[in-house]
């Protein structure tokens, strides 16, 4: 049994500033399914009190769909369905969530949210090394590293950027971080940035490259360390005095003097398009620049550097590690509190605080002791990521049916009913990917380089989505640009073609009927079965009398050779280049074989085809249910 | 920690290193390129639909402002559609609009006049020489940012970025305030350029892109063998599936999907795309606008207007020449003259230019100081812009720069100011405020006042 960690213990200074922070009488240690049933307790007597009645409990199959999406950022196979369905045993959704924990897409998926959520946009500088920075990312999930553990070693990072070599390599586009591996000095030389590296000027930290990020805008690291860690938005204060708020002008500007020791050095020479190494540390140095960006800094520089709740790190050694360590301390009313609501809000569509990182007097939380609860167990787990998400799926909230209720909440604030949560650009094109069998196909096409082309496509899904690293996909119905991609491009249309090696192929070869045909196309892409009367509208459909639709060529745009190796040319990638223009790069989907091979065009066929399109556009697969 | 005691702090490195980086590459780091500050994009998306669209946007005007306001706004409102001409990268005033021949900053260029007297602009700018009694030149633009990203942000915004809030661009404040609800084509198109998004005022504000002019908007067409009858019959066993999903969920959002699904079939089928394809013009017309991308998307613009569409924003990127800025300069304004110009004759021809407001401008200016690569540096405390049309004043200068080009010497206007002239012209209160999701109501200009003087 872990020692209790109890609130009542929070010390004096905290217990006056904690505003926002939720006070809870000090409760046992319980154990996950235990904090589970006190969430389900308040929860249920909030939709009494509140005279809600919930949807019923979610079938296995959208409970799959569902912890899939969240968990790993992709819809499950339709083996992992039928697997699933066909499972009887009672603790089968506990199991997949822990097998889900396990698989290598779990990290990668937690890699690719903090990646957007902290570094962003962000392809192109010197000194960020995208690779590394990925890598360290990657480690601290596979590894569950606990979060305080995660953001202490991120708030006072420390080391090397980079193993160095070519800045194009360092946008991190072309290999996936977990593929990456140091197999000779060779490797480290040329083509593996590796975050731990040892490297004869000191240890490679892929955390600095965060920090490096904002070296010119310290107040913005300052700014984003409080919103994303705390919950706070100080920066508010950055220009004048909240007038509601209490956060001053001072406050902020002393937070910030706590950032204003981290200085970067260059080590080893610089080579021309290459990274720039740097060794970051904090040192209380003068700074030697006297020119444009010491002006912006001025106004910090003088400052004491303080905690939000006055804690002076003016005589600390290291003023990140002090804050650092007052930020994950157990103690903190705003840490551990802005983590579980942001993750609470990850798979229930909405925190208890909303926008997830806004906690101020003025914004009040719902259901304030179901947060207190969970972030306490939290904290008695020590900050265990997978613990948390354990305790979230398993909860009565979280396996809400999102069918309309009897009598729900209309803002749905008290999560009686599932909220739709429509899928990010990376999951809906892994999902799309995934449903139609195209994988192998698009390697192809990307002459080997699929990383690139998920990439180039991605560009063109996250700019026509309008989408960006703090995107909240609420109360989302999309765009024009995305109807007409869905509707009309070929990430849709040809690949619900039965061109070879794609999934409609497959199905209609190994299919006895149309029956199974249906059954197989509602599990790739809607996760389930159809129901007997969906089953009878598709087969009227496709049996339906039509005629086979051939038209002229595709009027789309040849790409150039010139086009494709700009869009391939990772230094382009890095620079952001190739997409700059008008937002996205050529379509290299046109390159999907035209030819059915095995298959002759028949009104049949076209009708599947129809209706792979159609699951593939509805609202039950955009979004997760 | 082991660091070499030869090695520099970065700090010291960073002038340095631009210098060092523009010799090798001979293109801009500028500061993006090194620090990459991006800029957040934290949109919280309130995306109303109908009736909610009040609720969720609860509108937010100060009562006493708003007597003030109806009498500072009453000389603007004219324009009912606004052109805007992105020069990305930032041109220099002193090789444009506000030449310095002769002297020690001017470079080659020589000046010339045009047809107001008084008035001269560089030599490789004859065509709007010809039409400069229906400009007004700004002479006096000053901001603070030298950043691309920064400043781009600025210029389309009238805000400096901060991440607690991403403030809407004008083309999208003009969509949420003009903006037909019925339009079978989007309000608010940006051509050859992505422009800046709708931040707070959410995604269906936000710019529909044509990426190349003479082509038209990407996935507009059917697919490889889809025809009208098999697409149609493709959307009926769609609204099956959602209008069965709307019920079981009762949730807005697939409604709200479903009405975007809608607009966009519209769009497709619509007569109005016709606006998008320049092929219907005249080869002399198309010739006349110059056959470049940015000629065609101004012709593509004036189609665009003449449609009834509200704002238009075209891009011309290159204007960052930190080396061998004056071969690229006149390069480019071999361009902007036919482009520009003829836009203006266009307008007024078809007797639009009233109602349509033309902006020209980068994000800043460039140094006056000529660089070691005969070059112009990044260069935000003065610059020029130029406004036609859209109720502006015709014909004149306002602003005025010292004889080094180095400040504004008369006439300044500041970024808040310009946007809140640009915000009256178009019949938009500068001060009107719209609640964010952070719960701070943020108005289209930032305490921006309308400058009389540029009003007809």
């Amino acid at each position: 049994m872990k020692r209790l960690i109890g609130w009542s213990s929070i010390h004096a200074p905290y217990v006056l500033l904690s505003l926002v922070a939720v006070q809870m009488p000090v409760m046992g240690q319980l154990s996950g399914a235990d904090t589970a049933t006190v969430v389900n307790q308040k929860i249920r007597s909030a939709w009494k009190v509140n005279n809600i009645t919930p949807t019923g409990t979610v079938d296995d199959a959208q409970y799959l769909r569902r912890v899939y999406l969240d968990i790993v950022g992709t819809i499950p196979t339709a083996e992992a369905v039928r697997e699933f369905l066909q499972d009887t045993s009672s603790n089968k959704r506990q199991r997949v969530v822990s097998s889900l924990l396990k698989d290598p897409k779990y990290a990668q998926n937690w890699t690719n949210y903090w990646d957007s959520v902290l570094m962003g946009r962000t392809y192109r500088a010197q000194t960020l090394d995208k690779v590394a920075w990925k890598q360290w990312l990657n480690k601290q999930f596979a590894n569950n590293v606990p979060f305080n553990k995660f953001v202490y070693d991120l708030i006072s990072a420390e080391g090397i950027n980079s193993t160095g070599g070519n800045v194009s390599k360092a946008a991190g586009l072309n290999r996936r971080p977990d593929q990456m591996a140091i197999r000779s000095s060779e490797d480290l030389k040329t083509n593996s940035i590796e975050d731990g590296a040892i490297t004869p000027q000191g240890r490679v930290n892929g955390a600095v490259n965060w920090i490096l990020k904002y070296q010119a805008t310290p107040a913005d690291l300052a700014g984003n360390a409080s919103k994303i860690f705390l919950g706070v938005q100080i920066q508010c204060a950055q220009c004048h005095d909240h007038k509601t708020e209490k956060w001053k002008q001072d406050d902020f500007r002393k937070f910030t003097a706590c950032f204003m020791n981290a200085r970067p050095r260059q080590v080893g020479e610089y080579e021309k398009g290459s990274i720039r190494r740097v060794d970051l540390e904090d040192a209380n140095r003068q700074f030697a620049g006297a020119g444009k960006k010491a002006m912006g800094r001025n106004e910090y520089l003088n400052q004491p550097p303080m905690a939000l709740d006055g804690t002076d790190f003016s005589n600390a050694a290291n003023r990140r590690k002090g804050l650092a360590a007052w930020m994950t301390t157990p103690e903190n009313p705003w840490f551990a509190q802005a983590i579980v609501n942001r993750m609470w809000n990850h798979f229930l569509g909405r925190g208890f605080v909303e926008p997830v990182d806004d906690f101020r007097p003025g914004n009040p939380v719902v259901m304030p002791e179901v947060l207190n609860v969970l972030t306490k167990d939290f904290v008695a787990h020590d900050f265990d990521v997978k613990y948390l998400i354990r305790l979230i799926t398993s909860t009565e909230a979280y396996q809400r049916t999102s069918l309309a209720g009897a009598k729900a909440d209309p803002e749905n604030k008290y999560y009686s009913r599932f909220r739709l949560k429509p899928i990010g650009p990376e999951q809906t094109l892994d999902s799309l990917i995934l449903s139609t069998g195209v994988g192998t196909l698009l390697e192809k096409i990307s002459g080997g380089n699929l990383e690139a082309l998920k990439f180039s496509i991605l560009r063109q899904l996250t700019f026509l989505f309008d989408v960006d690293e703090e995107f909240e996909q609420k109360d989302f119905e999309g765009t024009i640009p995305q109807a007409l991609l869905l509707l009309n491009s070929n990430l849709t249309n040809r690949t619900t073609q039965p061109i070879p090696g794609s999934a409609l192929a497959h199905i209609l070869n190994d299919a006895v009927s149309d029956n199974q045909v249906i059954e197989e196309l509602y599990l790739r892409t809607l996760s389930r079965k159809p129901t007997i009367s969906e089953t009878k509208k598709w087969l009227e459909f496709v049996n339906a009398p039509r005629d086979v639709v051939v038209t002229a060529p595709s009027p789309q745009p040849e790409i150039s050779k010139r086009e494709e190796r700009k869009m391939f040319d990772r230094k382009q990638i890095a620079q952001n280049k190739a997409f700059k223009k008008g937002g996205s790069g050529p379509d290299l989907l046109t390159r999907f074989p035209t030819k059915y091979n095995t298959f002759e065009a028949s009104p049949k066929m076209q009708a599947f085809e129809d209706m792979f399109w159609t699951l593939l556009n509805s609202s039950e697969f955009v979004f997760n249910h | 920690m082991i660091t070499d005691p030869k090695s520099k702090e970065l700090d010291e490195l960073e002038d340095m290193r631009e210098e060092e980086v523009r010799r090798e590459l001979g293109r801009c780091p500028g500061p993006v390129d090194l620090w990459s500050h991006e800029i957040s994009r934290r949109g919280a998306m309130k995306v109303g639909m109908g009736g909610l669209l009040s609720v969720m946007f609860a509108q937010w005007l100060d009562p006493r402002t708003a007597a003030a306001m109806a009498q500072a706004n009453a000389p603007g409102g004219k324009a009912k559609s606004c052109i805007l001409l992105w020069m990305n990268g930032g041109p220099s005033h002193l090789d444009t609009f506000d030449p310095k021949p002769g002297t020690r900053n001017g470079g080659p260029f020589k000046s010339i006049k045009t047809r107001v007297p008084g008035i001269e602009i560089c030599e490789h700018l004859p065509g709007l020489a010809d039409v400069a009694d229906k400009m007004c030149i700004l002479r006096g633009m000053v901001s603070k940012e030298g950043n691309h990203q920064r400043a781009q942000y600025l210029m389309h915004t009238g805000y400096a970025p901060n991440p607690t809030i991403t403030h809407p661009s004008l083309g999208s404040w003009v969509n949420e305030e003009l903006g037909l609800q019925t339009s079978d084509i989007p309000n608010f198109v940006s051509i050859s350029g992505p422009s800046i998004g709708a931040g707070f005022l959410g995604v269906q504000n936000g710019p529909f892109v044509v990426q190349n002019p003479a082509q038209p908007p990407v996935n507009i067409n059917y697919a490889p063998n889809i025809n009208e009858e098999r697409f149609d019959r493709r959307q009926s066993a769609l609204a099956n599936l959602e209008s069965q999903f709307a019920l079981e969920t009762g949730d807005l959002k697939v409604k709200g999907r479903q009405a975007v699904y809608a607009k966009a079939v519209r769009m497709m089928k619509s007569p109005k795309l016709k606006a998008f394809d320049i092929s219907d013009e005249p080869e002399a017309v198309k010739a006349a606008y110059g056959t470049g991308s940015f000629g065609q998307g101004c012709l593509m613009a004036r189609r665009l207007v003449e449609s009834g569409v509200k704002f238009v924003e075209v891009v011309l990127d290159g204007w960052d020449t930190h080396q061998d800025n004056f071969n690229r300069t006149s390069k480019l304004m071999g361009q902007v003259d036919p482009g520009f110009s003829m836009l203006i004759k266009d307008l007024a021809e078809r007797n639009l230019l009233d109602s349509t407001l033309i902006i020209w401008m980068g994000e800043f200016g460039r140094t006056p100081v000529i660089n070691g690569n005969e070059g112009r540096d990044h260069f935000p405390s003065a610059w020029n812009a130029v406004m036609a049309g859209g109720g502006v004043r015709k014909g004149i200068v306002h602003g005025q720069t010292d004889s080094d080009g180095m400040k504004v010497v008369e006439n300044p206007i500041a970024v808040p100011n310009f946007f809140a002239t640009v915000s009256s012209l178009l019949g938009m209160n500068p001060e009107k405020s719209f609640m964010t999701p952070v719960g701070r109501p943020i108005a289209i200009t930032e305490l921006g006042k309308p400058i009389r003087d540029l009003m007809a």
